[in-house]
């Protein structure tokens, strides 16, 4: 039998030691997309984090009774059925930000994170692991698209979440908003995550 | 041969017990409770998503029709304002095109119009919603309901300061744009690097006022109840 | 000729200029992933515009004559159970997103069982990343564009036929290809230069995606250049 983490194992290591996006590249085509300004950024973060929760404990709650080969099929049965119900929500309570997030909401679908988690954690474990487990990946989740869409808006039009913070007589690098400084904001963070990775590594080599 | 019968339905028994449809009880009793959840959330948030999609545009009217200071002053006097959608259909060269518009009345009277329109910008659609006075001789607002023009260039089309310059302007003749002040009374000042999204705008403003001028009357619009 | 140039502007549009990979951030994950090599990269594309097409083409016919508010066949259907007025208006979009992945999962499963069957060294080439087109996001969102310009549009005259629908996959899943085949080349010179250790990986990748992204912001606009071109005034 082996060894599956604690609930509270499962919660740490989803914020940065297995962070969704920048340990295990997973969930990427939302953090490109919708990380153009703060305020859709938390919006996915905390849609995402919804569906996560809700599909991990469903299926944490049924785990024994999944046959192998339709696992799968049950998955996508209940994420999908969680992503309507989210996005109906949304278009009927946050209009203008379900305009504004577009196709990407029911693209949580084909999300691998939500699919992985299901695989990894909430098929095998209690409940209490696997909504630990959901709520440390979904904060892991809005850290990243918090911290690439906070350099992006900022950078882009000087305002974060439509408040102005540099002085008007900066000149907005547009191109930060447009779909290159996703892609260039995206990996230079992730070189920089890579890089503190590798130096405390090398420190907690050096010191035993 | 009472072992081999007996071996035989043995088999049968194990076959139905994993055959797929035995196996998939688990995913039919799911689909049938994530049906019911589904129902449940259709029947309730429908009515609010559909009255989002209108209100985006109703909230707009009273504005694009006087103006936003009048509009501010008659819905603080709760004035009452009767606004009718209907479609206009006109057929030109074997192509048919509709236009979404609604009729303002206010104590009665026609106040205006307003319009809903469409068409290519620089970057994707451009959709619009313009006001006219009853005869529709003079513009009374623009609107941009939705664009995806270049952020910092040609998105300051939804901005008040450009979007004014089309009121009081009459649709006898078409708008032109300029770069730099114009001087002539049918002229738009483009916006400063983003003169296709100010020509495209331009373009369907003309456009919509060639082919629906004229046609504003109870004869030519198909009028429907406002489903609230 | 009206129809042939719209074709021909959704096609350009989805294969260039609104390219699914560089302007829509769908399908990122195999952009990343897979590219090493330029024949997988091929590969990999052919099977999703293949699979792409298919799914589209899925998703079209059960919008219109299912899904879609007043479809035929739920109308006809409910005629049995309820007045003939009520079941014009019954509207099964509720259940839209369930039906898509279920028909991408089918058409991934058909593909893959067609091409074991009749193309062996093509399947065994293929490894695990048939299975995996299902998780593509580019196929889903091609079936969320056709399904958007069917029911959410104002004028019901506008919604989308079979053709164009057929034309946005087909050339969205070539535009997915143009974008991951040059990925793969680029990253076949990159192997061998000499890149800074935290860059390795798929942080270089994003970074080279980002240039080539700006690349192809050059084709913005064109697509209006040419309805005006081809169709007079706009």
């Amino acid at each position: 039998m082996t060894n599956l983490p604690t609930p509270f194992e499962r919660f740490i290591q989803g914020i940065l030691p297995e962070n969704p996006v920048y340990r295990q590249l997973l969930g990427l085509c939302p953090t490109l997309a919708v990380t153009n300004g703060l305020k859709p950024a938390l919006t996915m973060a905390v849609a995402v984090g919804a569906v996560l929760l809700s599909a991990n404990i469903i299926i944490s709650l049924i785990r024994n009774l999944l046959k192998p080969h339709l696992r799968i099929v049950v998955f996508t049965l209940t994420i999908a059925t969680f992503v309507t119900i989210v996005d109906r929500l949304l278009a009927a309570y946050l209009y203008q930000m379900s305009k504004a997030l577009g196709p990407y909401i029911p693209l949580i679908i084909v999300n691998c994170i939500i699919i992985c988690r299901c695989e990894v954690c909430a098929s095998r474990q209690n409940v209490l692991a696997a909504s630990a487990d959901a709520v440390g990946q979904a904060i892991g989740f809005g850290l990243a698209l918090t911290g690439i869409a906070a350099i992006r808006e900022i950078l882009g039009t000087g305002m974060i979440a439509g408040v102005q913070l540099l002085p008007t007589a900066w000149p907005s690098w547009v191109i930060m908003v447009l779909p290159p400084g996703a892609f260039l904001t995206f990996g230079l963070l992730l070189a920089l995550v890579n890089w503190i990775d590798s130096v405390r590594s090398n420190n907690e080599g050096r010191k035993g | 041969m009472e072992r081999a019968l007996k071996k035989r339905t043995a088999g049968v028994a194990d076959r139905l017990k994993n055959s797929n449809f035995a196996q998939a009880w688990l995913i039919l009793v799911l689909a049938l409770i994530f049906g019911v959840a589904l129902a449940a959330v259709q029947a309730n948030l429908s009515g609010v998503i559909a009255a989002n999609k209108l209100n985006e545009t109703l909230e707009r009217v009273p504005e694009l029709v006087w103006g936003t200071a009048t509009a501010a002053r008659m819905a603080s006097q709760n004035a009452s304002v009767d606004i009718t959608p209907g479609t206009v259909t006109i057929k030109k060269d074997l192509k048919t095109s509709y236009y979404n518009l609604f009729r303002v009345t206010h104590e009665g009277k026609l106040a205006g119009w307003v319009v809903k329109a469409g068409g290519q910008g620089y970057a994707d659609k451009i959709e619009l919603i313009i006001g006219l006075d009853p005869g529709a001789d003079t513009i009374t607002g623009l609107f941009v309901l939705q664009q995806k023009e270049t952020p910092g260039l040609g998105n300051k089309i939804t901005f008040p300061r450009w979007r004014n310059q089309f009121i009081r302007k009459k649709t006898s003749t078409p708008l032109v744009v300029t770069k730099g002040k114009s001087q002539v009374p049918n002229g738009i000042d483009a916006v400063t690097g983003a003169t296709i999204s100010s020509r495209s705008v331009t373009g369907i403003v003309n456009r919509t006022i060639r082919d629906v001028k004229g046609r504003l009357t109870p004869a030519t619009i198909r009028f429907y109840e406002r489903q609230l | 000729m009206d129809y042939i140039f719209d074709i021909f502007l959704i096609s350009i549009s989805a294969a260039l200029i609104n390219n699914f990979v560089l302007y829509y951030f769908v399908g990122i994950c195999p952009f990343i992933g897979v590219s090493r090599r330029v024949d997988m990269a091929l590969g990999m594309g052919s099977a999703v515009t293949f699979v792409m097409t298919i799914a589209v083409f899925l998703s079209w016919t059960i919008t219109t004559l299912v899904l879609m508010p007043g479809a035929p066949v739920s109308r006809w259907v409910a005629g049995h159970f309820m007045s003939a007025e009520k079941a014009a208006g019954i509207d099964l979009t509720i259940l839209t997103y369930i039906i898509y992945i279920f028909s991408i999962a089918s058409s991934v499963q058909f593909v893959e069982m067609y091409v074991r069957k009749f193309y062996p060294p093509l399947y065994k080439s293929f490894g695990v990343f048939l299975p995996l087109i299902t998780t593509n996001c580019a196929i889903l969102f091609a079936c969320l564009t056709v399904m958007s310009n069917i029911i959410g549009g104002e004028n019901p005259i506008e919604a989308w036929d079979l053709g164009r629908a057929l034309a946005l996959g087909l050339f969205g899943g070539a535009g997915f290809t143009i974008a991951i085949v040059i990925m793969a080349g680029i990253r076949e010179e990159l192997d061998l230069c000499d890149i800074p250790a935290p860059f390795k990986g798929a942080a270089i990748t994003l970074i080279v995606g980002g240039i080539l992204a700006m690349a192809f912001m050059g084709f913005n606009g064109v697509d209006s250049g040419l309805k005006a071109a081809l169709t007079g005034a706009p």
